[in-house]
């Protein structure tokens, strides 16, 4: 198998509403990544378009539009997991040796149909992902006594950093008491303990060993995969409402695959779209045991969600899992600006989609 | 999705499709059983379970109290009255159907032993 690198990265500034298309929205991002000077941008591998746009024929018309006649290319939607999705299939391309160049750009329109799931009918008339979340958050609250403030401390902590994030959806910080004070979702959770969905794109380019090395003096390594599909229903995700097992599951296999431990990760990106799914995400990745999630969140060993996470940066869903791992290459390339984590080696993604029925974890590294 | 789910529910039955061979349930409902892909047919249900989990909703046309049940194999969310409800709770489903936009609904209330 060959190893295989990110060695381009970009996001956009999401916005409500961008006034683009969706085409407009995901060449965006592509601009700096094409117009590297040693890259042959017209003969690219392949390009992937992670979204869950209803638009046909979607990854074709976008390599049109950037100027590419790619050997691959194709869309891959999986709702909130979709960009960490077409990642992994970047990886598998480069890895087999059947591209050497592989563009994974993802795109979202905050409006967008393609963004809910309408199939689920396990969740009767009460089918909109906040209500789920509810539930996870009462179960975790009533076994392990996790409180709502703490859940509050993970928004307060995630818009603190987008805050200094010049490409948030949102800039302005909140505070423990505003949380807490803002308007009842679905109990206990509030209207700052949601994500919000956004306009939106982010890209990435990963190359084989060989082409990095023509392209980049910084590239950044795809060590561990893991992923894995327990259901597309909420009723089937998760046994325990107190964890998510996709991603148990699929953390456990990008640790063995890049024989990591959990305590070597210093940098992480883990899906926040309520305060509720991170606190869930420490304990699942092995970050803390299991029912002290509430009190990892004031830990500081390990950066996480240092840009502002989905509850900061925002959530277009089919670019949030590509921007994820924008986030922590440029944490492991050393250009990740204010939000730099000094001296950090390795990083993890962790993403997720419908109610925890599938999850990704991926774990990247600077050798 | 599983037709004759639909028009059952539609009825106001909430009857789950069993796979004619193994006798395995398809939930999310199916015309294919899971476990050996063989056809399923409809069967009445239990209309008992137990409450695992409730919450209420302040989503504007989607408010109220919701909570998963689990009934013999299969959980759902479904809405309860307001009132006094505790995780672990024996209820029973009272109501069930589709909503004009398409939406499934199941109503249950706690049972009274
Ligand atoms: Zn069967």
């Amino acid at each position: 198998m060959h190893r295989v690198a990110i060695v381009s990265q970009s996001g956009s500034k999401y916005s409500k509403d961008s006034g683009k298309g969706i085409f407009d929205l995901a060449c965006e991002p592509c601009a700096r990544i094409l117009n590297s000077e040693n890259l042959d941008k017209a003969n690219l591998g392949a390009v992937l378009f992670s979204s869950c746009t209803t638009e046909q024929y979607s990854s074709t018309i976008l390599s049109e539009l950037l100027g590419i006649r790619p050997q691959i290319s194709h869309r891959i939607d999986n709702l909130c997991n979709s960009g960490t999705n077409a990642v992994v299939s970047g990886y598998s391309l480069i890895a087999s040796g059947l591209c050497d160049t592989v563009l994974v750009v993802g795109a979202e329109k905050a409006r967008s149909e393609g963004n809910k799931l309408g199939w689920d009918i396990t969740r009767g008339s009460f089918m909109l992902p906040v209500h789920w979340a509810a539930l996870f958050a009462k179960a975790h609250m009533r076994k392990y006594g996790t409180s709502e403030e703490e859940m509050a401390m993970v928004s307060v902590k995630n818009r603190g950093n987008a805050s200094s994030n010049p490409d948030a959806l949102f800039r302005n910080p909140v505070t423990l008491d505003e949380v807490m004070a803002s308007r009842k979702i679905a109990d206990p959770l509030k209207l700052l303990d949601c994500s919000a969905a956004c306009d939106g794109a982010s890209a990435v380019l990963l190359a084989s060993e060989e082409k990095a090395k023509e392209l980049t003096d910084e590239p950044v390594w795809i060590q561990g995969i893991g992923q894995y599909t327990s259901s597309a229903s909420f009723a089937n995700a998760t046994a325990d409402l107190c964890s998510i097992e996709a991603a148990k599951v699929a953390a456990q296999a990008a640790y063995k695959m890049s024989k990591t431990e959990p305590s070597q990760i210093d940098v992480a990106e883990v899906h926040d779209a309520f305060t509720i799914l991170e606190i869930l995400a420490y304990e699942d990745l092995g970050f803390t045991k299991k029912g002290t999630g509430g009190k990892f969140v004031k830990q500081d060993n390990i950066a996480i969600n240092a840009r502002g996470g989905i509850i900061g940066r925002g959530h277009p869903v089919g670019a949030t899992g590509v921007a994820q791992v924008v986030e922590i290459a440029d944490q492991l390339a050393g250009s990740a600006g204010d939000a730099q984590v000094k001296g950090c080696k390795k990083g993890l993604v962790h993403n997720l989609a419908a109610a925890g029925s599938s999850a990704t974890v991926i774990v990247m590294g600077s050798e | 999705m599983n037709q004759d789910f639909f028009t059952s529910l539609r009825k106001g039955e909430f009857r789950i499709p069993i796979c004619v061979s193994c006798g395995a349930i398809a939930w999310p409902p199916s015309a294919n059983c899971p476990k050996c892909l063989s056809p399923t047919q409809l069967k009445k249900s239990a209309s008992t379970g137990t409450l695992l989990e409730f919450s209420r909703s302040h989503v504007t046309g989607k408010d109220g109290v919701f909570g998963l049940v689990k009934m013999g194999d299969i959980r759902v969310i479904g809405s309860f009255d307001s009132g006094s409800l505790a995780e672990g709770m024996k209820v029973k489903m009272t109501q069930c159907g589709l909503l004009d936009d398409g939406t499934a609904y199941y109503r249950f209330v706690p049972t009274s032993t």
